[in-house]
């Protein structure tokens, strides 16, 4: 467990400054940032808002619209390719793996150093959303902070959903990652099943691919969409595919012949 | 006490010919261990086989006197490492650089400056590492790989791409840490010439075989033994006979006699006695046989 901890401890460090840490940084901003926006360019409308009693919920779809199609399932896959990548990038796993490390202990820390990040995003982009629900309160100093209290509960449910909904996305991105060299094979692989995901949300068996979870996800908070919901409960789906290719991933990086 | 000993050990990648073919090493205790061959003799791969990034396919190797593969984290708690080019993460700094290392190796805090100070980095500040010359590189890489004040350093061509004065720098703290720290070091080159200032041991592969293992004073002795003396003279055949006469073991080669390396006092006798014995010597000079030529006749044979 110390090597574990000593290890993420190490593996966090290489992150800093990297093109990883700012897209999480400015990722989970960047919507919150517009819907401020909004709400001081067009301060009747967000006053009239203001006043309902779904202020957050309606506050929450409309962040998560933006996001949960495109720009999330985007940021795991380069997120992801980018953590594993540096490695590669800078000719180090044979520095890596000629330290007093287990194998299973430099697969699993540089797993988690990228699950971590997963959190903060979201830890970051739930902030975002809140702020972007007072601030132009704070501003406008005639408008009344929203009537509505902010419902933890609810907003830590979708996260949470959306976060599993991330995992299968970040198992197979972190197996492609350690496998190829080259950046472009996990960003190409990833971009195509994202793009292969949003054709077959409205597909009978679009639930088969997993990376259509988050759409799914969001689809399901706001029926009205009206998206053909798939049958089976695609979190556990989420955390099966999760599971599987990590497995896999662990299995193809323990057998290979040459470590750097 | 031996510090490697690497037996019988061969290796090929997929169906390819052998890289490796049946290679035994042996690195003492306390030593400084050339390991020397040209471009693609075995080198790397023999280096790499020992710190376990290859899969050993054949043979054995042991380390301060363990199997590695059921020691490997054990051993390489006291192994520090350079495999050719230096592994750095260039978005970080020097410093930063050896802080990613201190949390796996759990080295103290005052260890960093001291590393820094010992290859002359101190004063790099917040400069990244991407942005370093290749020389800054190969001495962060050897700062990162003392870190943890290892007992067995392997090193594989350090000097690479480093100008004279860098490599007399790296030679000069090699040595140092060797004398003063006991550290064993296994350093690879492709240049004898490099490393005979420093190493006590050698070690010569080529094409995947050992040619020749044993102490630097061993290798010294052979270029005696095998250092020669050129005649060139009007008559050879007559001039060989004279000294076959004299009991000198001499051959005619390249329209040239050769003798073994003799006694100066020898050579002006022999010089005598053909001039006495109306035969011209137009020239007399030694066999260039320095270590250079030794290494190249042991890998080109």
């Amino acid at each position: 467990m110390i090597s574990f901890i000593n290890s993420f401890k190490s593996e966090w460090l290489k992150k800093k400054g990297t093109v990883a840490f700012w897209l999480v940084i400015i990722g989970s901003f960047f919507i919150p940032l517009i819907m401020t926006a909004r709400g001081l360019f067009y301060p009747e409308t967000f006053a009239a808002e203001a006043k309902s009693s779904f202020f957050w919920q309606a506050g929450m779809n409309r962040n998560w619209q933006l996001m949960a199609f495109f720009l999330l399932p985007m940021g795991v896959v380069m997120a992801t390719s980018l953590i594993t990548q540096i490695e590669f990038r800078n000719n180090t796993w044979k520095q890596l793996h000629t330290s007093p490390q287990s194998y299973p202990v430099v697969f699993l820390s540089k797993l988690s150093v990228i699950i971590v990040m997963l959190l903060q995003f979201f830890l970051l982009f739930n902030v975002g959303i809140y702020l972007s629900g007072v601030i132009p309160s704070l501003v406008y100093t005639d408008i009344d902070y929203p009537q509505q209290a902010f419902p933890f509960k609810d907003f830590l449910k979708v996260t949470a959903l959306f976060f599993i909904d991330c995992l299968p996305i970040v198992a197979f991105q972190y197996l492609v990652s350690l496998q190829f060299k080259n950046f472009l094979v996990p960003l190409g692989a990833g971009i195509g099943l994202l793009i292969a995901s949003l054709i077959a949300v409205q597909w009978k068996y679009g639930y088969t691919i997993p990376y259509t979870y988050c759409p799914y996800n969001f689809l399901a908070l706001r029926p009205s969409n009206g998206g053909a919901f798939p049958a089976v409960n695609i979190h556990y789906m989420a955390l099966a595919y999760f599971v599987g290719f990590t497995i896999v991933s662990y299995l193809l990086y323990i057998t290979k012949r040459e470590k750097g | 006490m031996i510090s490697v000993k690497v037996t019988d050990v061969s290796h090929q990648f997929s169906n390819q010919e052998y890289v490796l073919n049946h290679i035994n090493l042996s690195v003492p205790e306390g030593s400084i261990y050339g390991f020397l061959g040209p471009n693609g003799a075995g080198k790397t791969t023999t280096l790499r086989l020992i710190l376990g990034l290859l899969k050993k396919q054949r043979g054995s190797i042991e380390i301060f006197g363990k199997p590695f593969e059921e020691n490997r984290i054990e051993i390489l708690q006291k192994i520090g490492s350079l495999i050719e080019s230096p592994s750095l993460y260039g978005h970080l700094s020097a410093i930063e650089n050896l802080q990613v290392w201190q949390k796996i190796y759990q080295a103290p805090d005052n260890r960093l400056p001291e590393v820094l100070k010992m290859v002359e980095l101190s004063d790099t500040g917040r400069k990244k590492a991407g942005q370093f010359s290749l020389g800054m590189k190969q001495r962060l890489g050897i700062a990162v790989a003392l870190l943890h004040s290892p007992s067995l350093l392997i090193l594989d061509e350090p000097t690479n791409g480093l100008d004279p004065s860098g490599i007399v720098e790296i030679r000069e703290l090699l040595k140092k840490l060797n004398k003063n720290h006991g550290i064993t070091i296994i350093i690879s080159s492709h240049l004898l010439a490099e490393i005979e200032k420093l190493v006590t041991n050698v070690g010569i592969i080529n094409k995947g075989k050992m040619l020749f293992e044993d102490t630097l004073d061993e290798l010294l002795k052979r270029q005696y033994q095998t250092s020669a003396v050129y005649f060139d003279t009007a008559n050879n055949q007559a001039a060989l006979q004279l000294m076959h006469n004299k009991k000198v073991d001499a051959r005619i080669e390249k329209e040239r006699i050769v003798v073994p390396q003799l006694a100066k006092e020898v050579i002006a006798e022999l010089n005598r006695d053909l001039v006495a014995n109306s035969i011209d010597v137009y020239g007399i000079r030694p066999l260039d046989n320095d270590l250079e030529s030794i290494f190249m006749n042991l890998t080109n044979n």
